[in-house]
């Protein structure tokens, strides 16, 4: 493959991040410095040559981003200032934004108003459809709100239509980020590289996504450890709230209350646990920030905090409300849930932060398969 | 003269717009434009001030407010403007105007070590905007001067400037702080790239200063205050207690012999002990003894007298002698005062001070040195009964060595200048490692290798065809792994992940201004960069001058270099000591010449109106 220099990829760069990256004279203090990176996957120096001689193909087909969990050490010990913990970041970033075919992460990173004007229509239409769609399906709000006997929120959001239209949202999320996935795998295994990788290793070493995914064990090999526990909690907590919602909705969400013990009501407690705390430590983080890691926040990592912080916050009142009988507080809170849970899943689980969920097991699995490729 | 003056002046009839200029980074910015904006605009032919911040400055920008004002002149005022001026320049040749008619302000030219005083930079300003030359106007009248000179630090540069001074008949001062002259050097064991011993080519140099006629050795002593005018310092100086008579003292060293206390040596860098009363090194200028007060028993419990009842020569050591103080008048000072080395210590990610075996340069020069700790063998640093760890010639030798470059150099976290020497010296020590080692593995961890003399280069290029490992990629960390070092460094040529372990570590630590520079520079009104190095007149055409008459600058304290340099500066700056004292007078200081003199001189030769 010949290779081609783009000039113009430091520039693009720029939007993704903070970071004086032509200040670096590789003086390879940064990827000595850090535990996560290893043989053949040299990081971060590597890639600010990679950024500085505008080698945008060879960036694309990296997993080294991905490998890095921004623990701050690298910017910190950095001889000149050059922040390369952040370009790490960034090229997280401008990668998701390769990934998408469909250039709106591009567009929701590089511009706040695109992304803000996606957030806001997405949670218009769903208030809209609440307030005018149900009704005019025969489910009469009015009806619903004033019936005697407590709260009923299967009767107010019924609850085959939601279930269907969360699977319609499942299915179109899930397919654009398999889709960007592929994508992934075609830059990073496919087109780079005079080299093939055997089925059968493809089989072997899937448990490793599985592994990484559940546990994240690469996160705790950072010298500073303090976060991988209110990140794990983070993680577990959302992507069970996930599950429940999205897969066992009937289960999760029932007119009757169920006794405190039951499962239903312990897992949603401890998802709401988990993602109270992870949220708390990264917002109290960023706002104080006294770690290098919290130190450049992106519009991106704002919004996601506060998009996820409002579900919480909603979630939490409906089920306040519920349990005390409040039939118009519920449904109030239901909608605002549900104008915010929206648009985060569509817009932050294809398009931007939230992908790195999929991105970084995958990017562990196909680093795992670069290690095992044979020449072609 | 006029003739120029003409000329400069028919840019008068333009209309000017001026530029403030400070390139980012280069020097703190403390400057008050607003105030410089509005005295520029009290010469009529000002028409517009920009600063920096008023717009991008690029050929684009430029040419538009060339053609919005019709600009026919263009004065770029500030730090270094001559960065700028070629896109000023091109600006006005598409504006078709004359490209000629760009002139510079330069702060940092004309009044370095003032640049931030603001009277100097409206003197700068209002002889550039009238069109006479600063020459013609800034520069201070001259003063008598007196025939002897005081050398402050009694380094290599200081030893070469007061020899040249003596040499021309002409009486030298040479004031030391410490016990001896020689300062860092004396230390060393070879320079590079000629690989001389350091201290056969001093201590002759030495010697012949303790003898010259001419010069007077204040040794263990130290300015304490400096008055008058260029030409006619009065200087009071802090003669320490010696406490050992230097007339009487025959050096037999029974007296060091005989004493209980011990201390770290300064001269061996801590690397050995030595007695309470002392001579720093076997060659020192003065070859006499001296105690040192801290550490002496005597003088923190009133017993011990043990040097005094050895002590063959009677009356010799008086114990109970104080500090004393004298007073000289001297037309010249140079400055000598040196630079001291970064305290590895502060990078902590090496270990040292943690690590015994983690050695900083210095320590490890003194290793090499015959007249060192060890004798010159290379030995790694073991515990002795008590559990100090010292260097003795019966503890194993290290088999490999790795030496870690720019420390504490070229980093914003510490100091971000290069420092000069620290690459060439550590090549130094990889060739006198497989000198005294043959069988040694050595390991270099470089980021740039600087080898920028004369005869630096082909040293390097030697070194590399001698076995040793090159290895470009600063370390991050040295950890100990039980009694190896263990060093994880990136091999960035071969994009590998380099895990070492070693036996030593030598850290090769950079330059920094003498911890005593901002007081001297308190003492003799002079101004240090934000470093601590002390501000020369001009960077390129007067390195030796500084903003006052008669004081000028010699060696390591100006700026990091190397032992040529130092000797040159040295020579130099006693070249404009003697001009000074052939033509019986010196300039005066730059704060002399005040904004009414200037403007009056201006008026004075103005051909066109104000």
């Amino acid at each position: 493959m010949s290779t081609r220099v783009h000039p113009e990829l430091r520039n693009q760069l720029m939007q993704f991040g903070i970071g004086d990256w032509n200040a670096c004279y590789h003086c390879g203090t940064c990827t000595a410095q850090c535990p996560l990176s290893e043989e053949g996957f040299l990081f971060p120096r590597k890639k600010i040559r990679l950024m500085q001689m505008g080698l945008k193909n060879e960036l694309e087909a990296s997993v080294e981003p991905w490998l890095c969990y921004y623990c701050g050490d690298c910017s910190t010990s950095c001889p000149r200032d050059a922040n390369p913990g952040e370009l790490m970041m960034s090229l997280r970033r401008y990668l998701t934004s390769i990934y998408d075919w469909t250039g709106l992460s591009k567009k929701f990173y590089t511009s706040e108003l695109w992304e803000l004007f996606f957030i806001l229509s997405f949670a218009v239409l769903v208030v809209v459809s609440f307030l005018v769609l149900l009704p005019s399906m025969g489910y009469h709000f009015t009806r619903e709100l004033t019936s005697e006997g407590g709260v009923q929120v299967n009767a107010f959001a019924p609850i085959h239509v939601v279930e269907t239209f969360d699977w319609t949202m499942a299915f179109i999320v899930a397919s654009l980020l398999i889709s960007n996935i592929l994508r992934m795998y075609y830059k990073i295994i496919w087109k780079y590289g005079n080299t093939k990788v055997s089925l059968w290793v493809h089989i072997r070493e899937f448990w490793l996504l599985i592994f990484n995914f559940a546990v994240q064990p690469k996160f705790n090999k950072c010298d500073d450890k303090r976060y991988w526990l209110s990140h794990w909690f983070l993680m577990s907590g959302y992507t069970i709230m996930f599950i429940v919602i999205v897969v066992y909705l009937p289960w999760f969400q029932t007119e009757r209350i169920l006794p405190i013990y039951n499962p239903q009501r312990l897992l949603g407690y401890y998802a709401t646990f988990g993602l109270l705390f992870g949220l708390f430590v990264a917002i109290i983080g960023r706002m104080q920030k006294k770690d290098i890691k919290f130190l450049f926040s992106h519009i991106s990592d704002w919004l996601f905090l506060a998009m996820l912080s409002l579900t919480a916050i909603t979630g939490i009142l409906i089920h306040i409300f519920r349990i005390n009988g409040m039939p118009m507080a519920t449904y109030i809170s239901y909608i605002a849930h549900m104008a915010v849970l929206v648009p985060m899943i569509l817009i932050e689980v294809p398009f931007s932060k939230w992908s790195h969920l999929a991105y970084r097991p995958f990017a562990i699995y196909f680093q795992q398969l670069k290690k095992h490729a044979v020449p072609r | 003269m006029f003739k120029i003056i003409q000329y400069l002046q028919m840019r008068r009839t333009e209309i000017t717009g001026i530029f403030f200029y400070n390139p980012e980074g280069l020097y703190p910015d403390p400057i008050d434009y607003t105030d410089l904006i509005r005295y520029s605009f009290s010469f009529a032919n000002i028409a517009k001030a920009y600063t920096c911040s008023d717009f991008v400055w690029n050929e684009k920008n430029i040419l538009k407010k060339i053609e919005e004002n019709n600009f026919g002149h263009i004065i770029i005022a500030g730090l270094m403007p001559g960065t700028v001026k070629a896109l000023f320049s091109k600006a006005m040749a598409l504006a078709g105007k004359d490209p000629e008619n760009v002139s510079l302000a330069s702060f940092n030219d004309y009044c370095s070590g003032t640049i931030y005083s603001p009277e100097r930079l409206k003197i700068v300003l209002a002889s550039i905007i009238s069109g006479i030359p600063y020459e013609f106007t800034g520069i201070p009248d001259e003063l008598h001067v007196e025939k002897a000179t005081l050398v402050i630090g009694g380094g290599i540069s200081g030893i070469q400037a007061a020899l040249e001074i003596a040499y021309s008949n002409n009486l030298v001062y040479l004031v030391e702080k410490s016990g001896t002259i020689g300062g860092k050097m004396a230390t060393f064991d070879k320079t590079f790239p000629t690989l001389d011993c350091a201290a056969c080519i001093l201590t002759p140099k030495m010697v012949e200063v303790n003898q010259h006629p001419n010069i007077r050795l204040m040794s263990y002593s130290e300015v304490l205050e400096v008055s008058g005018r260029p030409g006619n310092f009065n200087l009071r100086i802090l003669k320490k207690a010696r406490k050992v008579n230097v007339q009487t003292c025959i050096g037999c060293g029974t007296c060091a012999e005989k004493c209980p206390a011990q201390a770290p040596s300064e001269f061996d860098a801590g690397t050995c002990m030595r007695k309470a009363i002392y001579i720093p090194f076997p060659q020192a200028v003065p070859n006499k003894y001296l105690i040192d007060a801290e550490n002496c028993i005597y003088l923190k419990n009133g017993k011990c007298k043990a040097c005094v009842k050895a002590c063959p020569v009677p009356g010799c050591i008086d114990l109970d002698e104080k500090d004393s103080e004298l007073t000289i008048n001297v037309g010249n000072i140079i400055l000598a005062s040196g630079y001291k080395t970064f305290d590895a210590g502060r990078m902590t990610q090496f270990g040292y001070g943690q690590f015994p075996n983690v050695l900083n340069s210095l320590e490890f020069e003194r290793l090499l040195n015959a007249s060192g700790p060890t004798g010159g063998n290379i030995h790694l640093r073991s515990q002795d009964k008590k559990g100090n760890w010292i260097f003795n010639e019966s503890s194993p030798r290290p088999d490999k060595l790795a030496i870690i470059h720019c420390v504490g150099s070229r980093d914003k976290n510490f100091n971000k200048y290069c420092s000069r020497v620290c690459c060439m010296y550590s090549l130094k020590f990889a060739h006198l490692i497989m000198d005294k080692l043959p069988e040694a593995e050595i390991f270099e961890y470089f980021i740039d290798m600087r080898s920028f003399g004369k005869g630096y280069e082909e040293f390097y290029e030697r070194i590399k065809q001698e076995e040793v490992s090159i290895i470009r990629g600063k370390t991050a960390k040295v950890e100990q792994h039980g009694e190896k070092l263990f060093i994880r460094g990136e091999d960035i040529l071969r994009g590998e992940i380099l895990e070492n372990t070693v036996d030593m570590v030598i850290l090769s630590v950079g330059l920094e201004a003498g911890e005593d520079a901002r007081k001297l520079a308190g003492i003799l009104d002079i101004s240090t960069n934000a470093d601590g190095w002390f501000e020369e007149a001009h960077y390129n055409l007067d390195p030796t001058g500084t903003c006052r008459g008669g004081i000028y600058l010699a060696g390591t304290c100006q700026g990091p270099k190397d032992i040529p340099d130092c000797v040159a500066q040295g020579s130099a700056a006693a070249a404009r000591v003697i001009q000074s004292i052939l033509k019986g007078r010196v300039r005066d200081d730059v704060s002399s010449v005040t904004l009414d003199h200037v403007e009056r001189k201006i008026k004075e030769l103005s051909t066109v109106p104000i």
